[in-house]
């Protein structure tokens, strides 16, 4: 993270850098809803990626797609760390402003 | 769930991100993590469930291309769970299957994984074939009796037993939930008559078929018989009343045989299916309960295939019914030697809990708990109380215990003694719960159990020397008997740790010479001074009890045991210095290396006792000397140690596995050692071998 931001900002490829990591943090906190190949959905809070597409989420639920319709209780799983190989979708929640769970000093 | 209010339905509004989120993450350096540095970090991200990995993710096996698990009756519905007109072979199958899932939950699965895969026994009461039914009602039964026994005896840790029952309504009314129905209760006597009604039945109907048929309902007769038989021993261990004894021994002899013809004839029930994780095709549903159980369980259960549950089973009857030896053990002393005999065989949890039952029932350790170390005058003692006063009296025969001198009658010494046995109760029981354990477990309660053996020490120091002003001349009585329940806890600490490799080969050596020079001699020099004090008041008062005259020297076999002991732990720890002088062995560098702390933490233990813990320094003054002598001298030393313990083990006349394995370590480190003393290898500085495969605290030594 220091190395980049030490890189001089004349370039821009290191701006365009920094706008998708600048893009990705708006996100955190947020609600994601993330498909993986199994066919399972899970819904949590997006916490923490990195460049091979893990993600992490929180207080994240798991749902069962069915196939005859009926909507089952979900599972609570808890802290949840997705491998990006396994996602197949990535869906965000702009319902609410994203919360903010602190204050920048 | 459908009694809970309905939570307020939460609206999202999705929009999908996926392409510009992989083409975001793209901007991240490798190993660098996106997140928000004030609520999380790398140690939170340590600690998140990793989806899709088959060892921590719970949802995964159970969606991949199955259809959802269904339950009893959906399966009865769609016709996969015949609850009536079952084949034999069926019926089989389905119990045989049934006993691997119990051997299972016994190795410490859960019971949502193993027994209770088993559909027939979510809604026993609504099977119409009446074997089957009695069957499952009986399999809630023991499976109660069971938990029973382990929860009361409590001996078991995590790795051993899962006590959980996820919701089954084990004992009296086997239903599955909240439905509970008073006319299903099913009373021990019912469940047992139950069974025997049906094995008439299976016997009549083996008698009245021509030969194929007829086989196959006497093996069905010979299950629900093992059954039967099985379930009512247990009941009379855990519910030991006295006059079971033979019964019991009855029912245990009984289940062995039944257990030999339900293995020869393992072949006849129906077979679960090649590579299939269901333990019998119909009746078992593996993942049905898979949402009882907590996010981040294991997932999967492997039920353990059925020859070897069987076997598991003969095996456990055999150990229960050695258990039930325990039960013609008075003297604690034997029934102490018994139950670290019956640990030494790695017994599993059911036979060592009904071990612990079947000696004390209930358990003094917890109820002396509750009353205390000061059990108020008239209240009764507890039976364990006489049995270490018979075990004090045998072993050194006090003065204060034998009720005919004049310090016997003493009122203030009588309650003197009386006191120090009620407070010996909670230790001694605690001692042989120690014992109940799994291996691994025992090293750390014996050190606890040290702590409170040393308040026992003073003690017993106090009650000798208050009686010894009281009455002319008192020996050293109960000092002595505590001394040599303390030395035998202590070796059994230090050996613990060779059984569960825990030093490296360069401690070896002041392991090995705190037995010798310590430990093992003291315990002689106990076991001497036992024999005198019994041996004295004897002869004192001759003839006053028969019993006790015959025995002569009593502990001859454990005085002899205890010499080999010591001239093994001699012989080691000469070599080991040996090959320290020779650069055998390799030692830690010395910049990372602090041999007197690791000393003190070998041994710390050992430092609230008496006889007092010798130290590293004093270690080190009294070993200095041998580091001057010469190798050879040490090695024809050890030699000499190998020998002594050879010659003495064959003068056992009648030697049990453990003599036998003893002398083959003592033979050949015998040898081993002459070869060193003669030269052999004497500039090699490759490190000894030392092979735990014969005996697993005494190794034989192998050069390589």
């Amino acid at each position: 993270m220091s190395s980049t931001t030490l890189t001089p900002v004349g370039d821009p490829k290191v701006i365009e850098e920094l706008e998708g990591k600048a893009k990705l943090r708006k996100w955190l906190n947020m609600n994601f809803r993330i498909e993986m190949t199994d066919g399972r959905v899970l819904i949590g809070v997006f916490l923490c990626t990195d460049r091979d597409a893990n993600v992490i989420l929180g207080a994240c639920s798991e749902y069962l797609k069915s196939s005859d319709g009926e909507t089952e209780e979900p599972r609570l799983l808890g802290l949840v760390m997705v491998p990006g190989r396994h996602i197949v979708s990535i869906q965000l929640d702009n319902t609410n402003p994203p919360q903010k769970y602190f204050y920048d000093e | 769930m459908d009694s809970m209010p309905a939570a307020p339905e939460v609206i999202y509004n999705w929009v999908d991100i996926t392409s510009d989120f992989f083409k975001y993450i793209q901007d991240l350096q490798l190993g660098e993590l996106l997140h928000d540095g004030h609520l999380f970090g790398l140690f939170e991200a340590m600690s998140a469930i990793e989806m899709m990995d088959p060892k921590m993710d719970t949802g995964m096996l159970c969606n991949r291309g199955n259809p959802k698990p269904i339950n009893f009756q959906q399966a009865v519905a769609c016709g996969k769970l015949k609850i009536d007109n079952l084949e034999p072979s069926e019926i089989i199958g389905i119990i045989d299957a049934t006993m691997a899932c119990i051997v299972s939950w016994l190795e410490g699965h859960s019971l949502a994984q193993t027994v209770f895969t088993n559909l027939y026994l979510h809604q026993p009461h609504s099977i119409i074939n009446k074997t089957l039914k009695a069957y499952c009602i009986a399999v809630y039964k023991l499976l109660d009796c069971i938990k029973d026994c382990i929860n009361k005896a409590q001996v078991f840790e995590e790795e051993d037993f899962l006590p959980m029952g996820y919701g089954y309504r084990l004992g009296s009314n086997p239903t599955m939930g909240n439905a509970y129905d008073v006319s299903l209760e099913v009373s021990e006597q019912k469940c047992t008559a139950m069974l025997k009604e049906q094995e008439e039945e299976l016997n009549k109907k083996a008698r009245s078929n021509d030969d194929e048929a007829n086989d196959l309902w006497a093996a069905l007769a010979a299950r629900i018989r093992f059954t039967r038989m099985f379930y009512q021993a247990l009941l009379k261990i855990t519910k030991k009343d006295s006059q079971s004894g033979a019964d019991c021994v009855t029912l245990l002899n009984g289940c062995s045989e039944m257990i030999k013809v339900i293995i020869k004839t393992v072949g006849k029930g129906t077979q679960p299916a090649e590579n299939s994780d269901t333990p019998n095709p119909m009746g078992f549903e593996p993942m049905v309960n898979q949402r009882l159980l907590p996010p981040t369980f294991p997932r999967y259960t492997r039920i353990k295939p059925r020859a070897e549950a069987l076997q598991y089973f003969e095996e456990l009857v055999t150990r229960l019914r050695h258990a039930w030896k325990i039960t013609s053990c008075t003297n604690f002393h034997t029934a102490l030697d018994f139950f670290m005999e019956f640990s030494r065989q790695r017994a599993c949890i059911l036979s060592r809990s009904a071990l612990q039952l079947l000696y004390l029932s209930p358990s003094p350790a917890s109820t002396s708990i509750s009353l205390g170390s000061n059990v108020p005058p008239g209240q009764r003692p507890h039976a364990f109380v006489e049995i270490l006063r018979e075990s004090v009296k045998t072993f050194v025969n006090p003065p204060a215990l034998s009720g005919k001198t004049a310090s016997g009658v003493n009122p203030p010494a009588r309650e003197l003694v009386e006191n120090f046995l009620s407070r010996c109760v909670r230790p001694f029981t605690v001692l042989v719960q120690v014992c109940g354990h799994n291996r691994a477990r025992q090293r750390d309660k014996l050190a606890l159990l040290l702590d409170e053996f040393a308040a026992l020490q003073e003690e017993a120091d106090n009650v000798d020397a208050l009686i010894g002003t009281a009455a002319e001349l008192v020996p050293r009585c109960f000092s002595t008997w505590i001394l040599y329940h303390v030395v035998r806890v202590m070796i059994a600490y230090l050996l613990s740790g060779l059984e569960l490799e825990l030093y490296s080969v360069h401690e070896y050596h002041y392991i090995f010479w705190y037995l010798y020079d310590f430990l093992y001699r003291w315990l002689l020099s106990a076991l001497g001074q036992a024999e005198t004090l019994a041996g004295d008041v004897r002869r004192d008062k001759k003839a006053t009890n028969r019993k006790q005259k015959k025995k002569v020297r009593p502990y001859a076999r454990e005085r002899l045991m205890c010499q080999v002991m010591q001239n093994m732990c001699g012989g080691y720890y000469k070599a080991l210095v040996a090959f320290k002088l020779q650069g055998k062995i390799r030692q830690p560098q010395s910049e990372f290396d602090n041999e007197s702390v690791r000393y003190k933490h070998r041994f710390a233990p050992l430092s609230v006792l008496s006889p007092p813990q010798v130290h590293y320094h004093e270690f080190c003054e009294m070993t200095q000397n041998l580091q001057f002598e010469k190798p050879v001298f040490l090695y024809l030393e050890g030699c000499k140690h190998f020998q002594e313990a050879r010659t003495l083990l064959e003068t056992i006349t009648i030697p049990d596995q453990e003599v036998n394995n003893l002398l083959k370590v003592a033979k050949t480190n015998f040898v081993v050692l002459k070869l060193l003393a003669g030269g052999h290898k004497k500039n090699s500085s490759t490190p000894p071998e030392f092979d735990f495969s014969a005996h697993r605290h005494f190794p034989i030594i192998k050069l390589v």
